[in-house]
Parts: C-alpha cells; structure tokens; sequence
C-alpha cells in the first residue's frame, strides 16, 4: 500500500533501536507540545520541565514516589497487557483494584489489634484473588452469553465504586471517626514495610511489582500458554484451527488481569493510604492501559513506561507548586504521550521503500 | 402521579445525551471502527459549547460551538485509526484521555458557572394534557433533535445506497475496496460525524441540560453511550428505546428517594449499571442477533494492499 | 569612637539586620484546596480565605494556592513539597489530607498545620470546623416561615458528620417558625460534583410538593439555579448564590474563613501557634446568614436577625432539649443542651425528617 508516495508494507520483526528511536521521538514531540501549552499558560518551561522530570529523581523521598507510584501502574499494565495481546479488552481494573482493596481490607479492620505476621500475606492472597473475581464475572459473561467484556467490566467499575461507597458509610466505618466514610487505620502489621529512610514511602509493593513483571516476562517469553494467547489475538482463525480455545483465553487474561488489578488495590490501601477510603485510586485502573500500550504491550516495555509515566505523575505533583500549573495538565500531557506514541510506533510496525517490491508466488494480497 | 411524571418526563432530556452519542456511534461501528474517545469529545464539546453560550448568550453558536469540538478531536482519533493504523481501543483510550485533560485545562475558569437553559417547549393544548402532555410535549428543542437524528440515521443506514455502501464497508473493507468503494474516506466521514453527534451530545449537556460546566460533569455517559450501541443490537430504534430506559431508571433512583423509599441509595444509583449488564447478558446470548447486526470488521484496522 | 557610639552603631546595625530579616523573608503558607475554585462553594470560600489572608498581611506573607488537589498519596506529595521548599504554614482544605498532615506535623515540630474539617489535633496541629448548623437553623427559620405547601427538600452528597447536625439544625429551626410542617424529603447523590444529578434531584423533590429545597454542600450551583427556574425556593449552604436564584434565592449560610484563619496565621507567626480545635461559627465571623429573600417580610428578617445575635452572643444554641429523634427516642432530654463533642458525632436525625442513614 502506499503512504505518502512510498509503499509500505508490515515488518517482520522490530529491531530494539527501532524501538527506543519511537520512544525518543514520542517523548520529544510530547515535550515540544507541552511547552507550547505551558507558554501560553503562562508558566515558565525552564522551571515546569525541571519539576517534570529532574526534581522527581533529586531527593530519595521523591524516588520513593516515583516507586510508589510506578508500582500499581506496572502491576496493573502487566496484568492488562496478557489480555490485550490476546485481544480481551479488561477495561474495567479500576473496579477489580476497589473489589481487591474491599477485601484485602477486611482482615486489618476485623483483627484490627493484631500484631500477627499472617495479616500481610493474607490480605495479599484476599486481594488478589478478590480481583480475580470480579474480572471473572466478566469472563464468565463473555464466555457463557457473548456479552462484551468492555461493557461488563466498565459497568462492573462503576458498581463497585458504589459498593465501596456503601460498605464505607456502614458496616466497614470507623465507629469513632465521627462518621466519616472511612475506616479505622489499619495496624502496623497490615501495612507493606517501607525501606529508603525516615519518611519515604518505597514499600513492598515495588518487590511485588519486580516479581510479577519478571513473571510475565517469563510466562510471555517462555510459555506455549502465552503463545495461544497470542495467536488467538492476532489470528483468531488460525487460532481456532490449532485447536487453541478461545474461552480458556478469556478466563486466563481475564483471571490474571484481575489478579494483578486486586493486588494494586492492596498496594495502596497497605501502602500510603492505610486504611479504606472513598477514594482508592487516582485512575490507575485505566492509567495501567496507557502503560501496557506505552510499553507496547511488552513486559519490559512496561516496565520502562510505567517508571516513565510515574516520573511524570510525581512531577506533575511538584510543579503544581513550584511552577503553578493545573492539575489538568498532566493529564493532557499523558494523553498527548499516548497519541504521539502509537502515531509513531506506526513507522516501527512498517518498513517503507522507494518501488514496490517484487511480487512472488508465494505472497498472497 | 408526580414522580412518575418526573420520571418519565425527564428520562427524555437526561437520555438526550447518550442518545445522541450512541447514534453517533452506531454510524461510526457500522463502518467497522470503535471509537471509545465519546467521553473525552464530550467532555471538550461540554467545555467549548459552555464557554460560547456564556460569551455570546446565544445557544445555537454554543451547540454549534460544540459540534466542531467534536469533529476536531474525532479528526485525531481518525488521523491515528485511518492513517496510522494504530489498535482502535489504544487510540479511542489515548484520544479520549486527551479529549478529558483538555476540556478540564480550557474551562478551569469557567468550573461551577451556569447559564440559562434552552427553554422546553411549550405546545398549546397537548404541553397541558396530564402524564403524557409533559413527557411528549413539554421538551425543549434538542430532545425532538434526537429523536428526528435516530428516524434519519435509521434510514440513511437501511434504505439508501450510501448507507448501504457504508455497512458493506464495515463488513468487509476489502471486499467493498475491490468492489470500487472507499473504505478509508468513508470511515473518515463516518467517525467525522460520531464526533459531531459527540460534540451536540456534549455541548446539550452543559448548555442545556444542567446548565453548568464542571470538570468531570460527563460522569461516566460517554461510556454508556458505547454500551448503548451494543445493548441496541446496532439498530438505532432499540438504542432509543435502550437510552430512554437507562435515563429513566437513573432518575428512578432519586424520585424513589423523594419519596421517602428507604432503599440504600447506593444500591439506587447501581441499578442502571447492573440493568445494562441484565440486558447485555440476555441480547448477546442471542448469537444469531449479534452475528446479524454486529459488523464484521469491528475493530479491526483496514490496510488497502492495492 | 567613644564606647556609646559603637554601641549605638552595633545596636543599630543589628536593628537594621532584625529589620531587613524581618522584610526579607515572608512568612510562606501553602494553602491547600481539594476541587477547582468557582463562583461560589466551598473551595471558593477557602479560595476567599487565602485572598483574605495576603490582603491583611500584605508583604508579610505569601500565600501559595494549590487548587483541585484531589485527597491521597497526591497531595502528600505536594504538601511534601512545600514543606521541603521551606513553607512555615499549611492550610489544609479537605478532610481527606488529614492523616498525612498530621504525619508532616510530627515530623516538623516548627511547621504549623491547619487543618479544616478534621477532628485529630497535635502540638502544631490545629483544626477548624464551621458551625454550619448555626446558618443552617436561621436559614430552617426562613424556610418554615415562608412554604406554601409544608414540604422543604434536601438534597446532599454523602451522609458526612457535618451534614447530620446541619440537617438536623435545619429542620429544628423550620419547626420553631412553622408547626404544621410535613416531612421533609431528602435526596442522597453519593457522587460529588455530578451536576445533572444535582439538576434532577431538585426536579424530582420539586415534582413532589417540595417548595423550598436545601442544597447541602452542593458541588455545583446547579440545584440552585434549577430551584429558580422551577419557582421554588432555594436555601444554600458556603456561599451566597442569589447570582444563580435572583428572585427565589431565600437564605445562606455564608461562610468566611478571614478571621480565624488571620487568627491562626498570626499565631504562628508570633511562634504562638496553639493545636487546638477551633469550632467556629457566628461568634467569630466564621458563619452568618446572607442572600435573605425580599418575600419575607421585615419583622420575620428582623426574627432571624435577632435569633443570629444571640448565638453570636453565645446564648442560644439550636440543640437545646426536649429534640426527639426520627426513631422514636428522645435524643436531647428537656433542660439539656448538647455539647460541641455532642454535636459533633451526632448520628441521630430529628423527628420530621423522613430518611434513612446506613447504620
């Protein structure tokens, strides 16, 4: 086909300087773009840039954000990323992150005195496996009825947030919080330790992370499992050929989606937060999709995104007081990221020439 | 009866939004592309169309205002499917997010401002009749629009040619390219003008329906908007019954509550949410139904290799 | 030089240099809002707050405002940043930053915290609440005094603490000007700043006799304005919202958060800063009534005006006994009155308010 004046057709294979070439060009017309904006906000870019991207990396508190709040990001992406590969879109991680919080958080609130060293691990395995719940809803929809796991799970979101809303202004209050919609802090040993120094907040959620993106690099590398998965997303016929089923597909992408989703959840409520609150998330849910497509739905790739995508959230914190510009406007800056990157990751996924080339008997349309 | 007047009358201005998306989209899908960036065009078109309501106290310029928002940001989304043929859920995320971030960063000074409402109709005798008067002849000009918009698209889609050429096309793209059609022009044309039925949906909503702007006041509808198209089995009568019936059970909730009901109003503000997915459940499990109306193509990039 | 002249000149010198010190370097606050500042509500009022701290100060000071900070690991991170920036002071506008203002505190014995909205208190964390439920009775007044049809609505966000008392206060103070009222109606959102909800709500109490409508904590003036177009009236807590209801605006509970907050700001400026619990209403300026409808008459003006005197003199306060609950009980016996804490964690709705609370 041609573009532009050139034929273009698929690459076979991406080299990594392709790759990090994408990432560099998408990083720089971003920046171009936000300057402009920020110049007609009437912030300073010198300063705005500062605060965006060195001031995150200058203080070992400031790294410790840029963890805490990469963690949830990767982790949530990583999980996403299995399904979306196969071409199951769980839209819907922001609720399984508050169905996972809900219920990892019952065991602090229950055994609100315990000192035990079973209360972490317990609340992960809840959390987790509370999120993978909640995303089988979903599957058990898509796989039984058909019905479509975008809609199910962006409507099992909004229902959650409900639940939470009402368990918090009832049986899960703070008895002696003055009504307040929230519950009572949880107990030291509900709370991820912390490592880094007095008052930085890098906590186990970041080895949680590390391990399960080392997992998926594995499981995606390594597995016939995540083979299947593939095939069934980018040739679903081919795939139903070999006998790869489709549902099995959906429950593991789904199951593992929602797993990574729940543990996110019981990053924060364990983490920063500690306690069960109204507010869990700033987004992360549907954040992690813009990760795990940043990352080109690659494990590694993710990992680097979602770090990226953390540096830019904690800046966008910090130069809302240095440099005085709206909370919006990170925001756009993320969307801006994600727009540049898949315009151009296009010239990565195809290889241009001068004259069409030679058309051989064996190359179909 | 005047909760249920309430209900019922006012499940037709409060579905006007999603209506209007839905429709929007229904065109858009047809011509085998998923858009998800409705929340973020509306959320732009709610912004912009507030913005020129305000300054210039005149309602159509707003609505109109609104509209080519729309478009414009449909127009990125386009450029990013069409041409760059980027995956269709990644580029309606990413546009969508932007469409958001925008509209929050051009009317932060606007946030919590309202202006006067377009007023509702007002027909001499039927406006008076009880129940029905009020429901079918007490509403304000844009309603009427949805619903005149849902006849003409119905039409458009099956009893005239383009509208068929277009459903080819959604089909199979390359089919209908070997068959002379342009998939890639019709596909522009056809997200060019979700983002229009975005952007009146958008603009309704501020300018009209509340009105006020408040980031965030889109509150999830753009996503319904998605789930309508797919709950109306691609048919544009059953997404208007389908919107209508979520409106009305979303204001359910608060007259209920009026009434001194004491059902948890958390569990009242759900149902409309647990009710798309009863009836998404029942509709997709009905194979033959989805296989008939749901484009082939849905979602998949067209690459022309001629 | 003679001896009192070096003494003089060093003195002078180290005048100079207290002076200059003094002049260089103003006393920085970090001012916290957690919604974006509009016409009116309660970011607004905070956003008034440090407005009406610069202005006092002038020079002394430097108010920085950080608006539409959502509660979480966010803000902490800007309050994180203000404090490692030097700020002397925080102002913190939101329940929600609670916890971790209180964390920075501990760790920065010579920041000083205010906290708006909160209940915990430290050495050099202090908070502030409003007696929204003084307005709120006056404004109960207003509304007993002028409906037609006996039913006031309600309309409010999340069943809050707060939101019980001046509900409650409301009502107390409808009924002590009309005794033939019929239950009043409320609506819960349970989402903030949801616009078309807010717009329907009021429609649908509207729909169902409601003639004057409570917009309690309203994150737009949406209800109010549809209030207006509706022909019903409206009653508004934070701000005067007569802009958006010019005929059919009846009563506000204004809030101004200058003087105790000047208060605090001088406190910790004199290093005297106390981590107290400030409950402030309209003894010290905090709340007062505003936006009264011209429909109502001079001597029921002249009714709500005097009862205001009095708690700003502080003798008359709206939950004095006999109050019965909506369960049946007797909440405050007769010859009592409840106490702050009382009124604080106060969880009981009053008879004639015909809703449930979970738990």
């Amino acid at each position: 086909m041609k573009f532009l004046g050139f034929w273009m057709e698929p690459r076979t294979e991406t080299s990594p300087l392709s790759t990090l070439v994408i990432a560099l060009i998408t990083i720089a017309l971003s920046i171009a773009t936000m300057i402009g904006m920020f110049l007609l906000l009437g912030a300073s870019p010198g300063v705005v840039l500062y605060s965006f991207f060195v001031e995150p990396l200058s203080s070992s508190y400031n790294l410790g954000e840029v963890l805490i709040k990469a963690s949830p990001l990767i982790l949530i992406a990583q999980g996403l990323a299995i399904g979306f590969r196969a071409k199951v879109w769980n839209i819907g991680a922001e609720g399984q992150l508050i169905i996972g919080a809900i219920c990892a958080s019952l065991l602090p609130i229950y055994w609100s005195d315990t000192d035990s060293a079973w209360l972490l691990p317990g609340m992960i395995v809840a959390g987790a496996l509370a999120g993978m719940a909640w995303a089988g809803i979903a599957a058990f929809l898509r796989t039984k009825f058909n019905a479509s796991e975008i809609i199910v799970t962006l409507m099992l979101t909004e229902i959650a947030k409900q639940v939470l809303y009402y368990l918090l202004t009832g049986a899960l209050r703070d008895p002696s919080g003055y009504n307040f919609p929230q519950s009572v802090m949880f107990p030291d040993a509900g709370l991820y330790p912390t490592f880094g120094g007095e008052g930085v907040r890098a906590n186990l959620s970041v080895f949680i992370t590390l391990a399960m993106t080392v997992g998926c690099w594995i499981f995606v590398t390594k597995t016939f499992a995540a083979f299947r998965l593939l095939v069934g997303g980018v040739a679903p016929d081919a795939a139903r050929y070999a006998g790869f089923s489709q549902r099995q597909a959906i429950w593991i992408s789904m199951l593992i989606g929602g797993a990574a989703a729940g543990l996110a959840g019981v990053g924060e409520i364990a983490g920063p937060i500690g306690k069960l609150q109204p507010i869990l998330s700033p987004g992360y849910g549907y954040a992690g999709i813009i990760v795990a497509f940043l990352g080109g739905l690659n494990p590694i790739g993710i990992f680097f995104a979602g770090l990226f995508m953390a540096v830019i959230y904690v800046g966008g914190d910090i130069a809302l007081v240095s440099a005085g510009i709206p909370t919006s406007a990170p925001v756009v800056f993320q969307g801006l990221l994600l727009v540049f990157y898949l315009a151009s990751s296009f010239f990565m996924r195809f290889k241009f020439r001068a004259l069409p080339r030679e058309r051989t008997a064996t190359e179909g349309v | 009866m005047d909760a249920l007047v309430f209900v019922l009358a006012g499940a037709m201005a409060t579905a006007a939004p999603m209506l209007l998306a839905a429709l929007g989209e229904l065109v858009v899908e047809k011509a085998g592309v998923l858009n998800l960036s409705i929340e973020g065009m509306m959320a732009i078109a709610a912004a912009i169309a507030f913005m020129v309501t305000l300054g210039t106290h005149d309602h159509t310029l707003g609505l109109l205002a609104g509209v080519v928002s729309g478009v414009l940001l449909s127009l990125v989304f386009a450029m990013l499917v069409l041409v760059f043929m980027a995956n269709q859920v990644a580029a309606g995320l990413a546009v969508g997010i932007l469409g958001l971030g925008l509209s929050a960063l051009l009317g932060r000074a606007y946030e919590g401002m309202t202006i006067l409402p377009l007023a509702k109709l007002s027909i001499p005798v039927l406006s008076g009749l009880p129940v029905i008067g009020p429901v079918l002849f007490g509403q304000d000009v844009v309603v009427y629009l949805a619903f005149a918009l849902a006849a003409l698209i119905a039409w458009f889609l099956y009893a005239t040619k383009a509208g068929l050429k277009l459903r080819v096309i959604g089909e199979n793209p390359a089919t209908a390219h070997a068959l002379g059609l342009w998939p890639v022009a019709t596909r522009l044309a056809a997200i060019a003008f979700g983002g229009a039925m975005a952007g009146l949906a958008g603009g309704y909503a501020s300018t009209v329906l509340t009105p006020v702007w408040s980031q965030d006041m889109i509150a999830g509808r753009g996503w319904i908007a998605v789930a309508l198209v797919v709950f109306g089995t691609w048919r544009p009568a059953r997404i208007v019954v389908g919107a209508y019936l979520f409106g009305a059970v979303s204001l359910l909730g608060l007259a209920l509550q009026a009434l001194g009901i004491g059902i948890p109003s958390q569990l009242m503000t759900c149902m409309p949410y647990v009710l798309t997915i009863v009836v998404l459940v029942v509709i997709s499990a009905d194979k033959v139904r989805i296989r008939l109306n749901a484009p082939a193509s849905l979602g998949e990039n067209y690459r022309p290799t001629t | 030089m003679t001896n009192w002249m070096k003494r003089i000149l060093v003195t002078g010198t180290m005048l100079a240099g207290l002076v200059t010190a003094a002049h260089a370097d103003p006393f920085r606050i970090g001012y916290l809002i957690p919604n974006p500042v509009g016409d009116v509500g309660w970011s607004h009022e905070l956003d008034a707050g440090a407005k009406a701290i610069q202005e006092h100060f002038g020079d002394k000071v430097e108010v920085q405002t950080v608006n539409s900070l959502g509660e979480g690991p966010d803000a902490t991170r800007v309050m994180d940043k203000m404090v490692a920036d030097g700020f002397n002071m925080l102002i913190l506008g939101s329940f929600g930053y609670q916890q971790d203002g209180l964390k920075l505190a501990k760790r920065y014995p010579n920041l000083s915290v205010v906290h708006i909205g909160g209940y915990l208190n430290a050495k050099n964390f202090s908070t502030l609440a409003p007696r929204h439920y003084e307005a709120a009775y006056l404004c109960g007044m207003a509304a007993g005094m002028v409906t037609k049809s006996e039913t006031l609505g309600v309309i409010a966000a999340f069943p809050l603490p707060e939101v019980l008392n001046i509900m409650n206060a409301y009502v107390l103070g409808a009924q002590s000007t009309n005794q033939s009222l019929k239950p009043v109606k409320v609506i819960w959102l349970n989402s903030w700043f949801d616009p078309a909800k807010e717009k329907a709500s009021a429609e649908s109490l509207a729909s169902q006799g409601s003639d004057v409508i409570y917009s309690l904590f309203p994150g737009t003036p949406a209800p109010v304005a549809v209030a207006e177009q509706l022909g019903v009236y409206a009653t508004v807590t934070h701000s005067d919202n007569t802009k958006y209801a010019p005929t059919k605006h009846l009563c506000a509970g204004q809030l101004n958060f200058g003087p105790v907050l000047i208060d605090k700001v001088q406190q910790a400026m004199d290093k005297a800063f106390k981590g107290d619990d400030v409950f402030a209403g309209v003894k010290e300026g905090t709340i007062a009534v505003a936006g009264l409808n011209n429909d109502l008459s001079a001597d029921q003006k002249a009714q709500i005006l005097a009862t205001q005197d009095q708690m700003r003199a502080g003798t008359f306060n709206p939950f004095t006994g006999p109050i019965a609950s909506n369960d049946g009980k007797d909440a405050v016996p007769a010859g009592t009155a409840l106490d702050d804490a009382a009124i604080k964690s106060m969880k009981f709705l009053v008879k004639g308010i015909d809703t449930t609370i979970p738990n």
